[in-house]
């Protein structure tokens, strides 16, 4: 298929939404391979690393895009900010609705192999990475998430959580604390050594 | 009880952690792609048609298009042509064609004068007295 422009050119995610909005199939399609990923990363590590239904809030969420799409109105919002707010209101019912269940017990990995190999250390060090995200506070989590594995700027997470870019900071500050002691007591078994 | 230094990670290890979690970032599958794409095309608005830029015409073509376009002006021209021809063509031809009806008796080619403008004859009279 011909297209005009890739997922990586430099025409906006406004532009191209505006642009789905008239009817331009190809637009779709750029919205879904830049978006998704994203959307999707960001929400599995919203719900705890669960990725059925990090699939599921993913659908929706872009689903609520493509409907809001005519009325869209260029150099408003962006487009990533106004879906990661989405996202976070999607997981935040989500987990709501399990309460009751102990969300630590589904996203804790079953750890019981030691990694020799540097991809398992990794695949560890993830997951460990997860089950600390998942005790942080909601607002803390999606500060942290966002800045350190999405590399969202701090005036989208300003936008995305409705707050100052100056508590954003201090969010990230407090969340990066939280998880340094969280896994500093994992840091051998991870593979960090005593220096 | 205070934290010590061997209580939390320093900012080196703790983005050890954080580069482990972007690589393992979920790739999304074919089938949410899918899902997303076809959810996309399901609430996507038709494509507007575009306006055509108004034509400007030519001063023929707005001749022709004032006389009811290229048939109008075929039948003309066919007019024209008959006109022509019937202008050129030899009356006595044109008796014949029409059965000796329009000039019976005549048995000259062509008409003369005083055919085609009888009062003519009596011109010349009216000149000599004048």
């Amino acid at each position: 298929m011909d297209m005009a422009f890739d997922a990586n050119s430099d025409v906006t995610d406004d532009a191209l939404l505006v642009a789905y909005g008239n009817g331009d199939r190809e637009a779709a399609m750029l919205l879904t391979t830049r978006l998704t990923p994203r959307v999707l990363g960001f929400s599995a590590r919203m719900l705890g690393g669960d990725r059925a239904e990090a699939e599921d809030v993913t659908q929706e969420a872009m689903l609520r895009l493509w409907k809001i799409a005519p009325e869209w109105r260029q150099g408003e919002a962006k487009v990533t900010t106004w879906l990661f707010h989405v996202v976070r209101n999607l997981c935040t019912d989500r987990l709501r609705k399990r309460r009751g269940v102990d969300i630590d017990s589904i996203a804790e990995p079953a750890d019981d192999a030691p990694g020799a190999v540097q991809g398992l250390i990794d695949t560890d060090r993830a997951q460990a990475l997860q089950a600390a995200l998942n005790q942080l506070p909601e607002r803390q989590r999606v500060a942290v998430t966002l800045r350190h594995l999405d590399g969202a700027t701090n005036p989208e997470i300003a936008a995305v959580l409705d707050i100052s870019v100056e508590a954003v900071e201090s969010l990230t500050a407090r969340g990066k604390r939280a998880l340094a002691a969280l896994l500093a007591g994992r840091r051998e078994e991870l593979g960090y050594g005593e220096d | 009880m205070a934290k010590t230094e061997h209580d939390i990670l320093d900012d080196a290890a703790l983005e050890a952690f954080f580069t482990a979690g972007r690589a393992d970032t979920p790739v999304p599958s074919s089938d949410l792609m899918a899902r997303v794409l076809a959810d996309a095309e399901a609430h996507q608005s038709k494509p507007r048609p575009i306006a055509r830029p108004a034509q400007r015409r030519s001063l023929l073509a707005g001749l022709i298009a004032a006389i009811g376009g290229w048939p109008a002006l075929a039948g003309m021209a066919t007019a024209t042509v008959a006109g022509v021809w019937l202008g050129f063509a030899q009356p006595d031809t044109l008796n014949a064609l029409a059965g000796g009806t329009l000039l019976p008796g005549a048995t000259e080619t062509g008409y003369e004068l005083e055919d085609l403008v009888p009062s003519f004859s009596n011109f010349g009279a009216v000149v000599e007295e004048g």
